[in-house]
């Protein structure tokens, strides 16, 4: 490794994430269990490394990045986890209320509505209107120039595409208006992949294979874009003597009644031929990380991010392409 | 007061069995395997799931037709043919795929007083681009089949496979939530008349300043033209509200039966035990009758393994941004001792942290998702053996009927 990258298009360390760099707004979506909070924690720490001021944005019920980047728990407030990067929970109804106190100045009359049951019922029935909220939290902070990088773990709904989508609905259901206009501004910005980046992580599994193709097919049919990454998550080491060159580290082959290898090979073989699934409808970019020996903590993220920078083919085994800069057709 | 989780699980005494949790655990294929393994022993059953990996649909022999009725899934028989597992003759399976949007729209046509209600909301701005995602309302609507499909009463066991959420609950909560949506205010207040002649928001508060201010603030936030598309959509609605209003209640007593029992399924792991007490703690509090705890994939341990701890410590040590081939291809005999190690030290704690009475079984990572109906059925009797050792069959007395 050189010395700190002044600018990260000189060195290989950005070699893994072409164009995520430019786009301010990334979004990391993909199902629960995947490992999305800590590919994000991840991706976070390497683009901050690069002197860029990033925060990482997390919606969920419970808080999971704050353990992933050794901080206290953010209670809703934008904490420093060190090295540039910033870490901040967010609760849908508050940043409803907050983006609606600062969009419509009324005073004391929107605190009255707020505290109002039909305003409760309306801000928890409204479809799209939290998420439109989280985006547009995220959107301000980057306007207002207070962060170069704003990444935002996508809440595992059933898909992630309904997040971004929902600037969209919302847009074309309200028409006119100046909600309708909020929600158009939003939608142009997750549209456009030379400001808002989508991040994909899955695991070389069939379900999530699955869910992450579908994924990739709705983004081109309904927002007529592409994933810019595609990060597959929790893979098994290579085998011993598997054909892809590993076996030269590890002389003592394996022995084929033993229950342990037994369950790596099939393991891996789910992985490989998931990987190849993947790779077939999948043209752009595609890092791999490995399953690590490593409890759930800044530790792991380090490692995760030192297996993404050092090679990030090397978790793919023999399977993965070498990246293209361009995605083609799903 | 809810039921001992130690009930038999697939018998009379629970014939609806919800299979919960976060997503990604392998829920829908344990509802199928324990689908399977009811109709095996004997009992007509139905598995109702979401949205099952191709593979599983293959495996189950369903298409999507399983998207408007329940079809049968072809159980394989044992060695004597014809034959269940006790002697006596095979249950059928059927499965059905649950798919909201198709049963509201069904509901509508069922409930609208007249063609011209019925067309006043399929044509509705507001229903078709956001109504099918109201939050709550795509949830109620797969209660909603179940609650058809149990009151017809053709099966001895539902086996229903719940939505991939992290918040699983919400699913057993719309009820509720429509019942408190349809109780409040809210409702009343969009079936008044909210425009006047002119397309003039009519008087709110009688306090013309008060009025205006809202009028610019509901015109600011979400503009008058979407409101008025939404309170159209109420008011098409109306006349729906109480057949709604009744069947949520139902439903609601129905999956708060002491005959109802929740298998609540989780990732292993330590990292996943805040999660799932966290689920099993709010089942119990809301009034569900919680079985029990299957924490899901839990990677074996192995015979002659090396303590995994040196290791972990070494790991734990590296923090630096330096590039470590090593680090990212760990030996595999390494990295399964750990994940086993930390699997079953997250199983122990698990059960170290719940009820005592509270079964916690532990299935292995399989090699292979099942890909037949044999390997589905192989892991159901997995399971079963796991959870039926743990079982103690309630006697009659503690559970009347």
């Amino acid at each position: 490794m050189t010395e700190t990258p002044r600018h990260a298009s000189d060195t290989p360390a950005d070699a893994p994430d072409p164009g995520l760099h430019r786009a301010g707004f990334l979004v990391v979506t993909g199902k629960g269990g995947v490992g999305k909070s800590a590919v994000t924690a991840t991706l976070g720490r390497t683009i901050a490394r690069r002197g860029k001021r990033t925060l990482a944005i997390e919606v969920d019920p419970r808080e999971n990045l704050h353990q992933l980047l050794g901080t206290p728990p953010s209670g809703g407030e934008i904490l420093d986890a060190g090295d540039g990067l910033f870490v901040q929970h967010l609760k849908p109804r508050a940043v409803v209320d907050r983006v609606i106190e600062e969009r419509v100045r009324l005073g004391a009359v929107v605190r009255k509505v707020q505290s109002s049951p039909v305003y409760q019922h309306f801000v928890d029935g409204c479809p799209g209107l939290k998420e439109l909220a989280v985006l547009e939290h995220a959107r301000r902070l980057l306007t207002e120039r207070r962060f170069d990088t704003v990444i935002l773990d996508a809440p595992a709904t059933g898909h992630g595409v309904s997040l971004l989508r929902a600037p969209q609905v919302v847009a074309e259901a309200v028409g006119e208006g100046p909600f309708g206009r909020i929600a158009r501004e939003i939608a142009e910005l997750v549209a456009d992949p030379g400001r808002c980046g989508v991040v994909i992580v899955t695991q070389a599994e069939e379900m999530p294979v699955q869910e992450a193709r579908e994924l990739a097919a709705m983004l081109d049919e309904q927002l007529d874009r592409r994933p810019d990454l595609l990060v597959v998550n929790g893979l098994y080491p290579p085998m011993p003597r598997e054909d892809d060159g590993a076996a030269a580290h590890s002389p003592d082959a394996p022995d084929a009644s033993d229950a342990l290898f037994d369950l790596w090979r099939r393991r891996r073989a789910i992985n490989r031929r998931e990987l190849e699934r993947l790779a077939d409808s999948w043209p752009g970019e595609m890092v791999g990380l490995p399953l690590l020996p490593i409890s759930r903590g800044p530790a792991l993220v380090a490692a995760l991010g030192a297996c993404w920078l050092s090679d990030p083919q090397r978790a793919l085994g023999s399977v993965g392409r070498r990246p293209r800069a361009q995605g083609g057709v799903l | 007061m809810s039921a001992s989780p130690r009930g038999a699980l697939l018998s009379g005494e629970s014939p609806l069995v919800v299979v919960v949790g976060a997503g990604g655990v392998g829920k829908t294929t344990l509802a199928a395997a324990l689908g399977l393994r009811s109709a095996r022993r004997g009992r007509d059953t139905l598995v109702m799931t979401f949205d099952p990996s191709l593979r599983l649909k293959d495996a189950l022999g369903v298409t999507d037709e399983a998207r408007d009725r329940e079809v049968p899934v072809a159980v394989p028989v044992g060695e004597t043919a014809g034959a269940g597992d006790d002697g006596g003759r095979a249950g059928t399976l059927e499965a059905s795929l649950l798919d909201p949007r198709r049963t509201f729209d069904r509901l509508v046509e069922r409930y609208a007083p007249d063609e011209a209600a019925r067309r006043r909301i399929l044509e509705n701005r507001f229903y078709r681009h956001l109504a099918g995602t109201l939050s709550g309302v795509l949830e109620y609507m797969a209660v909603e089949r179940l609650f058809e499909v149990s009151r017809e009463g053709r099966y001895q066991q539902i086996v229903l496979d719940t939505p991939p959420t992290r918040q699983a609950l919400d699913f057993l909560e719309a009820p509720a939530r429509i019942v408190g949506f349809l109780e409040s205010g809210a409702l009343k207040l969009a079936l008044r008349d909210w425009f006047d002649d002119e397309g003039h928001l009519k008087a709110a508060t009688g306090w013309k300043f008060l009025d205006r201010k809202i009028e610019h603030l509901l015109d600011r936030v979400i503009g008058l033209e979407f409101l008025r598309e939404m309170l159209e959509f109420f008011q098409a609605f109306g006349p729906l509200y109480d057949g709604f209003r009744e069947r949520a209640s139902e439903v609601e007593e129905l999956l708060k039966s002491r005959r109802t029992r929740f298998v609540l399924v989780a990732g292993p792991g330590e990292e996943r035990i805040p999660d799932t007490l966290f689920f099993a703690r709010r089942l119990q509090d809301a009034g569900y009758s919680l079985g029990p705890i299957v924490v899901n994939r839990v990677h074996p341990s192995f015979p002659d393994q090396e303590d995994p701890s040196d290791q972990d410590d070494q790991n734990q040590r590296f923090t630096g941004g330096e590039p470590a081939g090593p680090v990212c291809t760990p030996d595999g005999r390494t990295l399964f001792a750990w994940l086993g190690a930390q699997d079953h030290r997250g199983l122990e704690q698990l059960r170290g942290l719940v009820h005592a009475e509270q079964p916690v079984v532990g299935l292995p990572l399989q090699a292979e998702e099942p890909t037949d109906l044999e390997a589905l059925d192989a892991l159901g009797s997995e399971l079963l053996r796991r959870l039926e050792g743990e079982t103690v069959l309630v006697d009659a007395a503690r559970h009347p009927r």
